[in-house]
């Protein structure tokens, strides 16, 4: 006589393929934001030495970048508890956490719309307003994505696509808001801080 | 009694891409998701795009050796443009392509995976780079390009910003293409199979992808700059003063070190080619691996743009162009090594033999007239041993490209292309390159300008630059007799290349020719070595996971 035991499934190795393609185009995206930051610092660094200075005194202040950068701060904690709570299978924790980082977007680019309308230069005004355009311009195209890739998850969550056991889309969609959340950090400094 | 345990199959089927359906006629074409076919139209139009390049490149340097007589452009300023459309289009439109399309084609297989990751973006990538590349010679042709010879005017402006456009269009495409590969290759691999056991070209993808994700950004936001101050800006890069300072703005794309980026792959397919031939494992495969990631190493080169980088004798420059020596001598030394180990095979060598001798050489003569411009004293920079290494690298990939073609061709087309037309066009190609780059390199060293449109004068320089077209003729030549040859065999294919034509030692020579559907019909067994197909038998000692 032959008995035939089933055993319980193996373990298997999740390849991890949307997060591992997230990580390849927040890598890209970060490349093309710090290429243009690199030579911002850099043509002001040059600007600086040969005494022709930068920004009008005044003019950049450092008020509403600094709110821009907490709210982006607050933002890593709520874009992680939505990865916990779908890893925990807490789908509805996770659409709050979601939904509360997308806000936390919409207040970004709320504040930042206001910097660039306050500054009162204009794109050909010289080389620093020329820089300080395209790469707060940049920046915002990079936020909009993120939070459209943050939607689309959302939707997608929505629908019952992740769960415990599937939660890569969200982690994915975490770590590209996280690249945007780092490239502020560094423009805060490179550009509002040290001027 | 007898009782035994059966193992069922894993519950979570490790979340594999969707594999593709079976799919005919145009619509399909347009919306296949079969890595296969994406592969087969990445391929056709890159070769398509290299003959009309190399043909091009001979009419850019017959205006260049007879400026005088010719006048093809006619003019500095179109002359300008061609000789700019020849160097970008031979990297971004042709060498990348090719690559990419071989890589999406084979790579899947090769790690034992039924698709490539994120399909659908792929088939994105593929038409948004025949968009992209179509809007880019389009606004060449209608006065664009990347800048004017004697400054920028309104209208000049507007087709300029279109070839912008374009040209960001193609990279952006480009890049999705490379994640989907590099992905392919992190996450897809078959059980048993490290980064370690990869087989070279699909690890020399990953190295380049991995290199091209951290350069070509850059890039973008040189583009991005240049776009924004065309259409408004202070006329930083359109100041009619600042004679080309749009192209020297990107110029360090087509130049030492990053042009290297776009050569990685060469050393793969050498090392996919030569252990096949030899009938033998790789010499020292660990160390191939390395060399190829020390060679990706020495090829970023986003930083030596104009913004951060103003002198040739920067010592991280010369490090750079020094270092690139090492690892192709590594690469070219294992594989010497293994064809000596190897079976000796009486027969006429392989066409993809010949290709990869080819490809092989070329890189060499690269990356020495490379070590010799970083060197101070012979004063090389802004000469036209610029022009000379550019084409030794870019042919060097495109010998490498094609030599893949023929060696893969029964996964690409079911059949083998014939050996002949791949000796003659692979062989017409060495001569010509060599001549085309030596010829310049040489010229170099007799301080004839990188972008040269009159007569020098000169009793050296000047028949040196007549070689240096017969070269490029040359080239031509062969690329429009690869060309056919490749197509004749995509439209009658030979019943008879079988599985595995070559003895190959990689997992997509396992399947069947053409491939199926989903490639394997059952999973690859657990991989222990880099050669799969040779110890397929053997256990696995040493326990090491993927």
């Amino acid at each position: 006589m032959v008995v035939t035991t089933a055993l319980p499934a193996p373990v298997t190795r999740r390849p991890r393929t949307v997060l591992v393609g997230a990580m390849f185009a927040s890598g890209a995206a970060m490349m093309v934001y710090f290429g243009l930051l690199g030579i911002y610092a850099h043509r002001r660094a040059e600007a600086s030495f040969s005494g022709q200075g930068w920004f009008p005194e005044g003019t950049v202040e450092l008020g509403p970048p600094g709110f821009i950068f907490w709210t982006l701060v607050l933002s890593v904690f709520t874009v992680q508890w939505a990865v916990q709570a779908i890893k925990n299978g807490d789908r509805t924790n996770a659409m709050w956490a979601m939904a509360i980082t997308a806000l936390f977007g919409a207040a970004v680019f709320n504040q930042l719309w206001f910097i660039i309308n306050d500054i009162g230069y204009a794109l050909a005004d010289g080389e620093a307003e020329f820089f300080f355009f395209v790469v707060n311009g940049t920046f915002i195209v990079f936020l909009i994505l993120a939070v459209v890739f943050l939607a689309l998850t959302m939707l997608r969550a929505l629908f019952g696509s992740y769960g415990p056991r599937q939660s890569d889309g969200i982690a994915a969609a975490a770590m590209f808001w996280n690249t945007v959340v780092a490239m502020w950090s560094i423009t805060w400094y490179v550009i509002y801080i040290t001027k | 009694m007898t009782m035994t345990e059966s193992q069922p199959a894993s519950a979570v089927a490790d979340n594999p891409p969707a594999a593709p359906s079976a799919a005919h006629g145009l619509y399909d074409w347009i919306s296949t998701t079969d890595h296969k076919r994406i592969g087969r139209i990445w391929i056709l139009v890159s070769m398509v795009l290299l003959v009309a390049f190399t043909v091009l490149g001979t009419f850019v340097g017959l205006e260049r050796a007879e400026p005088a007589t010719s006048g093809f452009f006619g003019g500095q300023n179109s002359y300008f443009q061609m000789w700019t459309l020849y160097r970008l289009g031979m990297v971004l439109l042709v060498v990348m392509p090719l690559f990419i399309g071989l890589a999406t084609l084979v790579v899947p297989m090769q790690v034992g995976s039924t698709n490539i990751a994120f399909p659908r973006a792929a088939l994105v990538a593929v038409w948004s780079f025949l968009l992209g590349a179509g809007i880019t010679i389009v606004s060449v042709l209608v006065g664009g390009g990347w800048g004017a010879l004697d400054g920028v005017t309104g209208d000049e402006a507007d087709a300029i910003a279109l070839t912008l456009v374009g040209t960001g269009m193609v990279i952006g495409a480009l890049l999705i293409a490379a994640i989907c590969i590099a992905t392919t290759v992190v996450s897809l691999r078959t059980p048993g199979m490290n980064l370690m056991r990869v087989p070279l070209f699909a690890w020399s993808m990953l190295v380049a992808s991995a290199v091209w994700l951290l350069t070509l950004p850059v890039a973008i936001a040189n583009l991005i700059l240049i776009y924004v101050d065309l259409r408004g800006g202070p006329l930083t890069f359109g100041d009619p003063e600042a004679s080309g300072a749009i192209y020297a703005q990107i110029a360090w794309l087509v130049e030492q070190p990053q042009i290297y980026a776009f050569a990685i792959p060469v050393l793969g397919v050498i090392g996919s080619v030569v252990p096949a031939y030899a009938k033998t494992r790789q010499a020292d495969h660990a160390l191939m691996v390395v060399m190829v990631g020390v060679f990706g190493f020495a090829a970023i080169g986003g930083w030596s743009q104009p913004f951060f980088f103003d002198s040739t004798e920067d010592v991280v420059f010369v490090g750079f162009g020094l270092l690139a020596v090492v690892p192709v001598l590594g690469v070219l030394g294992g594989s010497l090594l293994t064809l000596f180990r190897g079976e000796k095979p009486t027969d006429r060598p392989p066409a993809h033999l010949h290709g990869a001798l080819a490809a092989a050489v070329l890189l060499f003569g690269a990356v020495a007239s490379g070590a010799l411009r970083v060197i101070a004293p012979f004063d090389l920079a802004g000469t036209s041993a610029i022009t000379g290494i550019f084409n030794l690298v870019v042919f060097s990939a495109v010998a490498a490209a094609l030599t893949g073609v023929w060696f893969w061709s029964p996964k690409i087309s079911g059949g083998l292309v014939a050996a002949e037309d791949g000796r003659i066009a692979l062989l017409t190609l060495l001569t010509g390159a060599t001549l085309l780059g030596a010829a310049d390199v040489v010229a170099g060293f007799y301080a004839a300008p990188d972008l040269l449109l009159f007569e020098t004068g000169s009793d050296v320089v000047d028949p040196l630059l007549i070689a240096s077209a017969a070269g490029g003729f040359m080239i031509a030549g062969g690329m429009v007799y690869a060309l056919g040859g490749f197509l004749v065999s995509f439209r009658s294919t030979n019943p008879e290349a079988g599985a595995d034509p070559w003895d190959g030692h990689s997992l997509e020579w396992s399947i069947s020719s053409p491939p199926p559907v989903a490639n394997f019909v059952e999973p690859p067994a657990r991989v222990v070595s880099e050669s799969p197909l040779l110890d397929s038998s053997e256990p696995d000692t040493d326990g090491e996971d993927a």
